[in-house]
């Protein structure tokens, strides 16, 4: 028989997180800092939960936009388990279409998602406090036709005293996917609720067939935030059925060069 | 993640007892699971979340009351003993804890924790096929079967089987219907509730992973940019393929990702690449009647159990028949003077060898595993072998002249070619190789 203690780990799929964040001047003092300090929190939890994670291999990258959009990790999302938060801070403009742009450019098998063992379907967190101080509608029509974007489980956050709803909603796609609170404390275990919750969705045990949205996982997440459902409102949005979807549901799975 | 219980917080329970908190212990998908002070033992409390009860809360509290009255169907369930009062919406029940030294299966496919030999993880997979059988036996269902249902010792194979709060009346909804990956492709294709048949699925999967660290239905076609849940619906519904398809190679392993299968696969005797092949095979797939039963299980892990044997480099070998063999590791001729044969095969009769009670002839359900026979060697001459009456029954034995003997419960038949004797409906005979 081969040797136990050579055999290797069994196989896992990528699970893409990405945060969307808004660091432009409005977030500063206060705001960045419990944003920083949320997230410092997140990734400890996110990272034990990594290790004994055999459904998923978590990985994680970061989008800052302010004046212009930034990742903070150029190379591509970084394994959870060896992630360190690295504190952002606030200044600049609030460049959404920047941001949408530079997203759009990475969700890509050829940039950031080019896992040899295959993937999920990636996770989108977005946040924002104000409107947009770019042309955004340009890049969101773009990004929309990306099967991933179009595809994947996007929440959003919409902090702050004049956030802009239907900005946010039409970035997430769906305003029962997001929360809006100036309650930053209640953003700050919101966002942890919902990043454990999504990093999960690949271990946990279905009540039905049905697909989990991020709606549902942020409806999981107020429930244990023990929040009032209040901060979801309702926004109509006009998503667009994106070509990329409906050709995706329409043919085989994925789209076929992706097969070998 | 959710808002904790704060150590010292008192629950009432439905037997009329208290669960004091005393600590958080972990966490998953459906609740939290914490030690308590409960009728002057620690105990574990699991605590559920609010999403965490399936559709309908009420009903889904009505089963682990049901499970706590009907009591545990064999010890290694982890079984609910007593659930708590209703608090904001939520309830929990009260179970043993998990000793120290147990690992989930999780851990084992990270390889956080490995098994010290193959014996082992048999020893493990036997633990889980046979109180799944117990299970299935009393007409119950477990419905919810993956791989964070289990704790495994890795030293010595036991198994406590957690998160029996799913487990039901076959048939019943309890509202869960799986996890992904593990469920089996009828419950994946929505085209049935979990029942028995799909359990057995399930535990496929977990004892081929036990084995081969590698998800029996994942292979190259797993390997997708994108799992979107139609892809999910077809790798692991309809279309679902095993890994070692014999006829349909287009998911066979991947020679850089699942380097397992080519270590462990060509190594497992043929029977137990048979019972593989049959459990996820397009038959199994479609048809659940066409999936082995415990039982067929239980016989060939018993076989494989006792025909391992151990070099003295450590190594462990399988062997064929019962005939000797060269280790491929040191190269060492392994002696197996001799063999005993049963109807279908034979294992080597070599110290420490075992014939188990299941073995011998139909049995109950709990003595499955019971070693009848073993093989010893003598105190003060290890050289003379004989095999041990470990039953409380007298056995026939018969000499190859033809004399009859009796060999009373404790007593030792000494390793001769050509003596037969019979225990239950088995008859075994002594050949030398
Ligand atoms: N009896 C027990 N004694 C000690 N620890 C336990 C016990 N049962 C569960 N745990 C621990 O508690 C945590 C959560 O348990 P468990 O996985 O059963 O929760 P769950 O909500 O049913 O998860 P899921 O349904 O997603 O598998 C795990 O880390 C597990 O190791
Ligand atoms: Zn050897």
């Amino acid at each position: 028989m081969p040797k136990i203690d050579e055999l290797e780990a069994t196989a896992r799929r990528a699970l893409h997180i990405f945060y969307v964040l808004d660091t432009s001047g409005s977030m500063t003092g206060t705001p960045v800092a419990t944003l920083n300090r949320a997230m410092e929190e997140t990734v400890e939890v996110l990272r034990k939960q990594a290790k004994s994670n055999a459904d998923a291999e978590l990985k994680i990258a970061v989008l800052e936009f302010n004046t212009g959009a930034r990742w903070i990790q150029p190379n591509g999302p970084e394994n959870m388990e060896d992630f360190i938060w690295e504190d952002l801070s606030a200044g600049g403009l609030t460049d959404v279409g920047a941001a949408l742009s530079e997203l759009d450019s990475k969700l890509s098998r050829k940039a950031f998602l080019n896992s040899m063992t295959g993937a999920y379907l990636p996770i989108i967190i977005f946040m924002s406090d104000g409107y947009a101080t770019d042309n955004y509608q340009k890049a969101l029509d773009e990004i929309r036709q990306n099967k991933w974007f179009a595809r994947s489980t996007k929440i959003g956050f919409a902090l702050g005293e004049n956030p802009d709803m239907k900005m946010i909603s039409e970035v997430v796609g769906n305003s029962e996917a997001v929360v809006r609170t100036q309650d930053l404390d209640l953003f700050a275990r919101l966002i942890k609720f919902a990043s454990v919750t999504a990093s999960m969705m690949c271990s946990t045990s279905r009540t039905s067939n049905q697909d989990v949205t991020g709606a549902d996982i942020l409806k999981e997440a107020i429930d244990q935030g023990s929040a009032p459902e209040s901060i979801v409102e309702n926004v109509p949005v006009d998503v667009p059925e994106s070509s990329a979807d409906e050709k995706d549901s329409a043919s085989d799975g994925w789209d076929a060069d992706d097969w070998e | 993640m959710s808002e904790k219980l704060s150590s010292g917080y008192r629950i009432n329970t439905l037997l009329g007892k208290e669960a004091v908190i005393e600590k958080w212990l972990g966490e998953g998908g459906q609740g939290d699971v914490y030690a308590v002070q409960y009728g002057g033992e620690r105990k574990a409390l699991k605590w559920y979340k609010p999403c965490g009860m399936g559709k309908n809360p009420q009903a889904f509290y009505e089963n682990v009351k049901d499970n706590v009255m009907r009591g545990s169907p064999s010890p290694e369930f982890l079984w609910p003993q007593d659930v708590t009062e209703w608090k904001d919406g939520v309830f929990g029940y009260i179970m043993d804890l998990r000793p120290d030294g147990y690992y989930e299966v999780s851990d084992f496919m990270l390889t956080n924790v490995r098994f010290t030999s193959y014996k082992t993880i048999i020893d493990a997979a036997l633990h889980i096929v046979s109180a799944y059988r117990i299970l299935h036996n009393i007409g119950y269902s477990y419905q919810d079967l993956n791989d964070g249902n289990f704790f495994i010792n890795p030293k010595n194979g036991k198994v406590l089987i957690c998160d029996n709060d799913n487990v039901a009346p076959d048939g019943r909804k309890t509202g869960i219907i799986g996890k992904p990956r593990y469920m089996a492709p009828e419950i994946v294709m929505g085209l049935r509730d979990p029942y028995n048949l799909s359990d057995r699925f399930s535990m496929s999967i977990i004892l081929f992973i036990l084995f081969c660290l590698t998800h029996p239905l994942e292979g190259k076609r797993s390997l997708v940019p994108a799992m979107s849940p139609e892809l999910q619906e077809k790798l692991y519904g309809s279309e679902a393929l095993f890994i070692m398809d014999p006829e349909d190679r287009s998911n066979a392993p991947d020679p850089k990702i699942h380097r397992n299968m080519r270590a462990v696969w060509p190594c497992l005797p043929a029977y137990m690449q048979e019972i593989f092949l049959k459990a996820f095979g397009q038959d199994a797939m479609k048809n659940p009647n066409a999936r082995p039963a415990e039982l067929e299980w239980v016989n060939a892990l018993v076989r494989f159990r006792s025909e391992i044997e151990q070099c003295q480099c450590g190594n462990e070998i399988f062997t064929e028949d019962g005939a000797p063999c060269v280790c491929e590791c040191c190269r060492r001729k392994l002696s197996i003077p001799f063999r005993l044969r049963f109807q279908e095969y034979a294992i080597p009769g070599t110290p420490g060898s075992r014939i188990y009670r299941c073995q011998v002839g139909s049995c109950k359900l709990d003595e499955v595993l019971k070693p009848v026979g073993l093989v010893v060697s003598k105190k003060d001459d290890p050289s003379l072998i004989g095999i041990r009456n470990m039953t409380d029954k007298s056995w026939n034995a018969e000499t190859p002249s033809g004399k009859s003997k009796r060999v009373m419960p404790g007593e030792v038949i000494p390793m001769k070619a050509g003596i037969t004797f019979t225990i239950h409906d088995e008859t075994i005979k002594i050949e030398s190789n």
